[in-house]
């Protein structure tokens, strides 16, 4: 590694964002999919 | 909705707290954390990194222990539980990796960068999407419980295996070393994230363990005329 | 155990054409594995161990896929495990069926692999040795998920290297490391410490995936 790493902030967001998306998307879909069979 | 069936709050208040957790911790992380020495601003990523991989790793153990609590109990709670533990676990996994690529790209100018931690992580992903995919296919409930949590076993074996082998890979390829850990300086975006992220994840597991015991329910319980074939499962 | 084997070892010597048709696919995956690379003789000698690996295990599932055909075709796996023998004898006679017709089949690509890759390696030996090692590693694991995706009715064909591919990984890339070190030379002695994981490998599945084969197998 030689001298710091400068910017990169649109890798950290794509990081986040990544991670906020899909932990979203998997809790909307959680609920989806329960209540769905709850109504069977 | 039958009201037999009780709407326990538990799993809805750990996602709560677990949501607030992680908008915190994100915010310390991104904004008022010191930029780290060599990686810069993109060391922040850690932040979130780190606590995705202690938790990946907790889900995916957590499924190895309800399989083997299966195969000993034979109680079908421990399925669900494995179920929910398995795909959690993959969805974790996947970020994981989507992260350290992200993570790698700027570092080291490569996508993947064969760390011994992440491939490893990368192998028990397919592992267990693999269980998902075996869990699918097989229609006896018993078949699919004892075989899934054999597969859970065997997968889990391998997780040694496949770091040591890919960190001798590494060495002989004298690759760059492994992402440096987070700086001393600030710990605390670092723990509340893994709390986080440790809330979310058991909020899900709990909730898609009921899924899958209400799945199960459904399935044994079919329209009374299919009611000859569920004697023989039994 | 010994009766099971000699079980196995006579169904395959009565279906020897299927072993042919395996080997005709291995070796037709590396021609076409060097049809990848292009006439660089340097190149491809850099890759030969890795196709030959990538070739083995391509072909294997093919094996693996039909090791438990016999048993489901006339429902004789109820039979066998009505018989006083216990199913882990009946694990290890078909794994180390599946074990010696792998072995045999790696065997028999290499002097395919030295003709098409320009990779000959004096040590016949450790390559042998290596072919054991892995393709050892390969039947352990491969024949258990056999058992279990032979039973389904439906996605048999995927469900194998599915489950099967992400376990092996360590053995693919230790054989291959292995190989690669025999044709390109190896300097710094690292072979052995390959075969050391291999082993490793194949002590733990060899001993887990007959622990558990009667879970897998029971009704």
């Amino acid at each position: 590694m030689n001298g710091t790493i400068t910017g990169g902030w649109g890798f950290v967001w794509s990081a986040y964002g990544l991670t906020a998306f899909f932990l979203t998307a998997y809790a909307v879909s959680l609920f989806v999919r329960l209540r769905n069979e709850r109504s069977r | 909705m039958t009201p037999n069936h009780r709407f326990p709050r538990a799993p809805y208040a750990l996602l709560a707290l677990g949501v607030i957790l992680l908008l915190l911790g994100s915010y310390l992380g991104l904004f008022v954390a010191p930029p780290e020495h060599f990686m810069g601003d993109v060391q922040r990523i850690m932040y979130v990194h780190v606590p995705t991989a202690w938790n990946a790793l907790l889900a995916m153990t957590f499924a190895l222990v309800c399989a083997i609590a299966f195969l000993f109990r034979g109680d079908f709670r421990w399925d669900a539980r494995m179920e929910a533990a398995i795909e959690v676990g993959v969805l974790l996994a996947f970020l994981l990796c989507c992260q350290g690529a992200i993570w790698a790209k700027p570092t080291w100018g490569v996508w993947w960068d064969w760390d011994p931690r992440l491939t490893t992580t990368a192998v028990l992903l397919f592992a267990f999407i693999g269980i998902l995919a075996l869990r699918r296919f097989v229609d006896d409930p018993v078949r699919r419980a004892t075989w899934s949590a054999v597969a859970t076993i065997i997968a889990y074996a391998d997780v040694p295996i496949v770091y040591y082998s890919v960190t001798w890979w590494n060495s002989l390829h004298q690759l760059q070393s492994s992402p440096a850990t987070v700086s001393k300086s600030f710990h605390l975006p670092l723990r509340m994230n893994a709390f986080a992220i440790l809330f979310l994840m058991t909020g899900f597991i709990m909730l898609r363990a009921r899924l899958a015991s209400l799945r199960l329910e459904h399935e044994l319980a079919p329209p009374p005329h299919e009611l000859d074939a569920v004697g023989e499962l039994a | 155990m010994i009766a099971a084997l000699r079980k196995e070892l006579l169904l395959q010597w009565r279906t020897r054409a299927q072993a042919i048709a395996v080997f005709v696919f291995g070796a037709t995956s590396l021609l076409l594995f060097s049809f990848a690379i292009g006439p660089n003789a340097s190149a491809l000698r850099q890759h030969a161990a890795g196709f030959l690996w990538l070739a083995l295990l391509l072909s294997s599932t093919l094996t693996l896929a039909e090791s438990f055909h016999a048993e489901m075709e006339h429902r004789a796996l109820e039979g066998l495990l009505l018989l006083p023998t216990s199913p882990r004898a009946i694990y290890y006679g078909k794994a180390i069926a599946n074990w010696l017709q792998l072995a045999l089949l790696g065997i028999a690509l290499v002097p395919i692999t030295v003709v098409l890759y320009d990779a000959a390696t004096p040590r016949l030996g450790s390559l042998i040795l290596i072919i054991l090692l892995g393709t050892a590693g390969i039947s352990a694991p491969g024949t258990l998920y056999s058992a279990m995706t032979s039973q389904t009715t439906r996605g048999k064909q995927m469900l194998l290297p599915l489950l099967l591919f992400p376990l092996i990984v360590p053995v693919l890339l230790a054989a291959a490391r292995a190989t690669s070190l025999l044709i390109l030379g190896d300097p710094m002695e690292q072979t052995a410490s390959w075969l050391r994981l291999l082993a490793a490998f194949d002590a733990i599945y060899w001993s887990l995936c007959g622990l558990l084969f009667d879970r897998v197998v029971e009704e």
